[in-house]
C-alpha cells in the first residue's frame, strides 16, 4: 500500500513536470515552427518549383487512429489504448486537417493522462497464467534487470533509447535519455521496482506534447540556398502520417538518419518500399474513412420498425465493405480511381446480403454484380446510401449533398434558418415519391436554390430506401429516378454512375483531399501550382492512387516549406532559426 | 428479364385450425429470393399442432392431466426409501412397461383439430379443422393436448422447441423448392428438405428472423435428413406428396436428435419473403417418446403435469398409422405448424451465383 502511495505519488510529479512544459513547448513549436518558415523567401530555381513549390511547416495534433497505431506498431496491437482523444473539427473536407487547429482541454489531458498510464500498465505487465495473459515486459523491455527491485541505469538507458527514439520520431538526445533515466532511477528506488520506474518514463513519454504533436521541424535547404525544408525526422513522421496513418518504423527512422530521404533516389526507393509495405493499407483505409465522412457511422441509427434489415452488423459491415472496395480497386488492382464509381466489384458478408437480397456465404467474400444490376460503384453501398438518409426513410438531399461536397469538394449552402420542413416531415398522403414531395417543397423560392444544387442527382438513387435496399416503387408510386449532374442529363443510377465517373471535379477533388491530408493541414491558394500539377500528373498516371501517393511523396513539395500567405509580416518579426526539437536533436 | 420476375398473386389462405391467412402481396411484386427457378426458405418456428380453446374445456372436459408430483404423492402416501419411492418411479420413464399405471390420462375430447388428410379418408374419429376440412389425421394432438406441457402459452415445451429450432444450428431445417415457374401457381415443382450448417440472423429489432439471409446445405453430417418430395402450388400454397421424413431435433445443450415422420407432407403458404403452414406425417412413437423423456427433465415435466409412463400408453394406444409385424401401430397422425422465412441455400462446391436485386431489374 505504501509502495502504491508512492508510485502515484512518483507518476503524478513526473506527469505534471512534463504536462508544465507542455504547452510552452506545443507554442515554441508552433511559433518557430511558423519562424522556420518564413526565415527567408523561397527561391525559385524551375519552373517546376515555380508551379510546385511546398508546403507550410505545421505542428497537428496526432489523430485517435495515428495513436493508436503507433501505439500499436511500439508495443503491440493487443495494447488496449481506449478513447483519450476528443472528436477532431472536420475542416477543409477532412478530419485530418482538423488536427492542425485544435486545442487539448483539460478534460482531454485528464484522458490522455489516464490512458498513458493504462498503457504503462500494460507494457511492464508480467503477466498471468491464470489470467492466461502475457508477460509483455518480457518482450517489450530489451534486457533484463540485475535486480527487478532495483533502479538498473544501463536497461533503463536501452529501453529509453529504442522506445523513446520511436515514440519522438527521432533520436533522443543524450541529455535527454540521462533525463529519462534519471526518472527511472527515481521510480525504481521509491518504488523498489525496476519495471514501476519504466512504467513512469512511458506514461511521461506518452504524454509528452512532442509525441502527441507532429510539429514540422525545418531547417536550411542546402539544395535551394535561401529556402527552407523539413528536416529529415520531420519528413519521416510526414511520410509515414501520409502513407501509414502511424509514426515511421525502425527503419524509416534509419533511413532519415542515413540522409537517404534527401537523395531524390533515396527518397524514391523509401517510398516504394513504404507503398509495398501492408501498412500501406492502414494509411489507404484512414484517408478514405476521413474523406468519405465515415465518423458518421459511429452515430447512425435506423428505425428498426421501418428498416429491420438494417442491424449491427449491417452497419459494421457497409463501412468495411466499401472500405474493402476502395483497397480492392486502388491498391490491389490498382485500377483508375474513376472506376470506383461504375465498379460492380465488391465484397459481400451476411449482414449486407439479406439487405442487397443476393446470397452469399458466411464471412467475406467477393462478390461482383451483374452487368444488369442498378448496384454500381460506390454510390449504390449501403454505406452511402444508408449514411446519407434519415433513419426512417431515404434523403435525395443529403445524399445529393455529400456527393458534391465529399465527392466533388464542391460547397453546399446550408438551409436557411426559417425553411418550413413540413411538406417533407407531414407531407401531403397523395405525395407519394421523394420527388414529389420535393416538387412541392421546392416551391418555396427560398429553398429552391439549394436543392436544385443537391436534388437532381440525389433523386437517382431513389432506388434505394433509407437502408439501401432497392425498391422499384414508393408507397404503390413508380419510382422516377432520372436526374442530372452539372449537365449531363441521366435517366437511372446507371447513368449517375457513369457520369461521376465522367465529372473533372471527381479526380480533382481526390487529389486536393489527398495532398491535403499528406502535407497535415487544409490547402490555401500557395497550393494551387502543387494542385494543378498533379492534377495533370494524376491524368497521366491514368488516375492510379499508388501513383498519385508516390508523386506527392517524392516531390520535393513535399519537404518544401513556403511561408503562408498572408504570415509574411508578423513572421518577419519573430526570430528565424532552429526549430527547438531540432535545436534538442541535433 | 422476364424469367427472372416472378409475380405473385397470393390470395388470402386460411389453412387448417391454425387461421394461417398468407400476406396479401401485390401481382406486380418481384421475389427477390426466386432465381433461377429456385426459392429456398429456413425454419424459423416449430411447434405440435394443437387446437387450444381458452380454458381448454371444449377439448378437455375431463380436465388436464396429473404430472410427476401428484402421481407421486398418490403412489407413496407415506412416502418410504429413496430407491422404493424416488428412484423407483423415475425408472418409469425408461421403463413405462415394468409396471402396471392405473392413474387416469386424459385425451383429448374436442372435434375440431389442426392437421393434414394423411391417411385420404375421412373417418369417424377424425377431427375437421376450423374452416370445416373433415379428415384431419392428428392423434397425436389427442395424446398430448391435454397435458399442459404442451399447451402455449405456459407450457414449456412450445417455448423450448421455438428456441432450439432457432439457437441450434443442428435444427437448421432448410427446405428448397426448384424448378419453380410460379409462387402462385405450378402445377409440378421439386421439394427437398435438407439440414443447414449456419446461424439464423435476427433483425434489428431482435424479435425475427430475418429473410434474405443464406445458409449451407450441410451435405457431411447432413445427408441422412435430406428428402426429395414431389409437390404443386396452387393460388400460393404449397402441397406436397407424402415421403418418410427423418427431421432434425435437438434438445437441451444441444444433444442431437431426430423425429421420424412416415408418409409426411406439406401445405405451406408461400411468399417471396415466407412459408407458413403445416408438415404433418405419422410420427413413430418410440422415436417420439426417446425424444421426450431424453429432453424433458422431472421438474419440466411436473411443471407441466406430463407423467411420462402415462403418456407412453397414451402413444401406444393412440398410434394410428404404419402397423408392425405384430399389427400393432407403429406410428402416430401428428402434425407441426412451421414458420419458414426465405433463405438463399448455398450447395457446397457450387459457387455463390451472381444473383443481382430481381426487384431492380424490373426498373431497369
Amino acid at each position: 500500500m505504501k509502495s502504491e502511495v508512492k508510485f502515484i505519488a512518483f507518476k503524478r510529479s513526473f506527469v505534471a513536470s512534463l504536462l508544465t512544459t507542455a504547452a510552452a513547448v506545443a507554442v515554441a513549436s508552433c511559433s518557430q515552427a511558423t519562424s522556420e518558415r518564413v526565415a527567408k523567401a523561397p527561391a525559385v530555381k524551375s519552373a517546376q518549383v515555380a508551379n510546385y513549390q511546398g508546403t507550410i511547416a505545421r505542428v497537428r495534433r496526432m489523430t485517435p487512429e495515428q495513436y493508436h497505431n503507433t501505439v500499436a506498431y511500439i508495443f503491440g496491437a493487443d495494447i488496449d489504448v481506449g478513447s483519450p482523444f476528443a472528436p477532431l473539427r472536420r475542416t477543409d473536407g477532412l478530419l485530418a486537417s482538423g488536427a492542425a487547429s485544435v486545442g487539448v482541454t483539460t478534460g482531454e489531458l485528464q484522458q490522455l493522462q489516464r490512458s498513458a498510464s493504462s498503457i504503462a500498465a500494460q507494457v511492464i505487465d508480467k503477466g498471468s497464467l491464470d489470467q492466461h495473459t502475457p508477460s509483455r515486459r518480457d518482450f517489450l523491455v530489451p534486457c533484463k534487470p540485475v535486480d527487478e527491485n532495483a533502479a538498473d541505469d544501463a536497461c533503463a538507458t536501452k529501453f529509453v533509447k529504442e522506445v523513446g527514439r520511436l515514440l519522438y520520431r527521432r533520436p533522443l538526445s543524450e541529455a535527454r535519455v540521462a533525463e529519462f533515466v534519471s526518472d527511472a532511477r527515481k521510480g525504481a528506488n521509491d518504488l523498489k521496482n525496476f519495471y514501476a520506474g519504466i512504467a513512469g518514463v512511458v506514461e511521461g513519454m506518452l504524454l509528452d506534447p512532442k509525441v502527441l504533436l507532429i510539429a514540422d521541424t525545418t531547417e536550411p535547404d542546402p539544395e535551394h540556398p535561401g529556402r527552407r525544408r523539413l528536416d529529415a525526422y520531420s519528413l519521416a513522421s510526414r511520410l509515414s502520417f501520409f502513407l501509414w496513418d502511424a509514426a515511421p518504423d525502425d527503419q524509416l527512422i534509419k533511413d532519415a538518419e542515413s540522409g537517404l530521404l534527401f537523395t531524390a533516389k533515396g527518397r524514391a526507393k523509401v517510398v516504394d518500399r513504404m507503398l509495398a509495405s501492408p501498412r500501406i493499407e492502414q494509411g489507404t483505409r484512414a484517408f478514405f474513412d476521413d474523406m468519405f465522412g465515415f465518423e458518421d457511422f459511429g452515430n447512425l441509427a435506423k428505425d428498426a420498425s421501418v428498416y429491420p434489415v438494417m442491424t449491427g452488423a449491417t452497419i459494421k459491415d457497409a463501412r468495411e465493405q466499401t472500405m474493402r472496395t476502395v483497397v480492392d480497386h486502388l491498391l490491389t488492382r490498382n485500377q483508375d480511381y474513376r472506376d470506383l464509381y461504375t465498379t460492380r466489384k465488391t465484397f459481400m458478408s451476411p449482414a449486407l446480403a439479406t439487405v442487397y437480397q443476393v446470397p452469399t456465404k458466411p464471412g467475406w467474400v467477393p462478390y461482383e454484380f451483374p452487368a444488369d444490376s442498378p448496384r454500381i460503384g460506390l454510390l449504390t453501398q449501403i454505406s452511402y446510401l444508408s449514411l446519407h438518409a434519415h433513419p426512417a426513410r431515404s434523403s435525395p438531399t443529403y445524399r445529393g449533398k455529400a456527393l458534391r461536397e465529399r465527392l466533388l469538394c464542391q460547397k453546399v449552402p446550408p438551409p436557411p434558418a426559417n425553411v418550413d420542413f413540413s411538406i417533407l416531415e407531414n407531407p401531403n398522403p397523395l405525395l407519394k415519391t421523394a420527388r414529389q414531395r420535393l416538387e412541392a417543397h421546392r416551391a418555396n423560392p427560398v429553398c429552391a436554390g439549394c436543392h436544385k444544387i443537391t436534388d437532381p442527382m440525389g433523386l437517382a438513387l431513389e432506388n434505394f430506401d433509407g437502408a439501401g435496399r432497392f425498391r422499384a416503387q414508393e408507397k404503390g408510386a413508380d419510382i422516377d429516378a432520372s436526374g442530372s449532374l452539372d449537365g449531363k442529363e441521366f435517366t437511372n443510377v446507371v447513368g449517375l454512375g457513369q457520369a461521376m465517373h465522367d465529372h473533372p471535379q471527381l479526380t480533382s477533388c481526390l487529389v486536393r483531399r489527398v495532398y491535403s491530408y499528406a502535407t497535415g493541414g487544409p490547402l490555401s491558394s500557395a497550393d494551387d501550382g502543387a494542385i494543378t500539377a498533379l492534377n495533370a500528373a494524376f491524368g497521366q498516371a491514368g488516375y492510379r492512387y499508388p501513383a498519385l501517393l508516390r508523386m506527392i511523396a517524392t516531390s520535393d513539395a513535399f519537404y518544401e516549406i513556403v511561408e503562408p500567405a498572408g504570415e509574411t509580416k508578423a513572421a518577419q518579426n519573430s526570430v528565424s532559426g532552429q526549430s527547438e526539437t531540432t535545436a534538442v536533436t541535433k | 428479364m422476364k424469367n427472372l420476375i416472378q409475380k405473385t398473386a397470393f390470395a388470402a389462405v386460411v389453412m387448417g385450425g391454425f387461421g394461417m391467412a398468407t400476406t396479401v402481396a401485390s401481382a406486380d411484386e418481384a421475389v427477390p429470393g426466386l432465381q433461377n427457378r429456385t426459392i429456398g426458405y429456413v425454419l424459423t418456428s416449430a411447434n405440435w399442432g394443437l387446437y387450444q380453446t381458452p380454458d381448454g374445456k371444449q377439448e378437455c372436459p375431463d380436465g388436464f392431466n396429473e404430472g410427476p408430483r401428484e402421481q407421486f404423492k398418490a403412489l407413496y402416501p407415506n412416502l418410504g426409501t429413496v430407491d422404493g419411492t424416488q428412484l423407483e418411479r423415475e425408472s418409469a420413464s425408461r421403463y413405462p412397461m415394468d409396471k402396471a399405471d392405473n392413474f387416469p390420462y386424459h385425451d383429448v375430447k374436442g372435434k375440431i383439430g389442426i392437421g393434414l388428410n394423411l391417411d385420404g379418408k375421412v373417418g369417424e374419429n377424425d377431427f375437421t379443422s376450423t374452416d370445416g376440412e373433415k379428415g384431419i389425421d392428428n392423434n397425436l394432438y389427442r395424446a398430448i393436448g391435454c397435458t399442459r406441457l404442451f399447451r402455449a402459452p405456459d407450457g414449456t415445451y412450445a417455448n423450448f422447441t421455438d428456441l432450439w429450432v432457432r439457437e441450434m444450428n443442428f435444427n437448421r431445417v432448410l427446405v428448397e423448392l426448384t424448378n419453380v415457374d410460379s409462387l402462385t401457381n405450378d402445377p409440378a415443382v421439386d421439394v427437398t428438405i435438407y439440414r443447414g450448417r449456419d446461424k439464423l440472423m435476427t433483425d434489428a429489432t431482435g424479435a425475427n428472423i430475418m429473410p434474405g439471409g443464406s445458409n449451407r446445405v450441410d451435405y457431411r453430417f447432413g445427408k441422412n435428413f435430406i428428402t426429395h418430395m414431389k409437390g404443386k402450388i396452387e393460388n400460393g400454397v404449397l402441397t406436397t406428396e407424402a415421403a418418410d421424413v427423418h427431421w432434425p431435433w435437438a434438445v437441451f445443450l444441444g444433444r442431437p436428435g431426430a423425429y421420424d415422420f412416415k408418409g409426411a407432407r406439406f401445405k405451406l403458404a408461400l411468399t417471396g419473403d415466407k412459408a407458413q403452414g403445416l408438415m404433418g406425417g405419422y410420427s413413430d412413437i418410440d422415436t417420439w417418446y426417446m425424444q421426450l423423456v431424453r429432453s424433458w427433465s422431472t421438474h419440466h415435466s411436473s411443471y407441466g403435469g406430463l407423467s411420462q409412463p402415462s403418456f407412453y400408453r397414451a402413444l401406444h394406444r393412440l398410434a394410428d398409422g404404419y402397423p408392425g409385424p405384430d399389427g400393432k401401430m407403429t406410428a402416430i397422425s401428428s402434425v407441426l405448424n412451421i414458420k419458414m422465412v426465405q433463405i438463399f441455400i448455398e450447395h457446397e462446391g457450387q459457387k455463390v451465383a451472381a444473383a443481382s436485386d430481381a426487384k431492380a431489374k424490373a426498373a431497369h
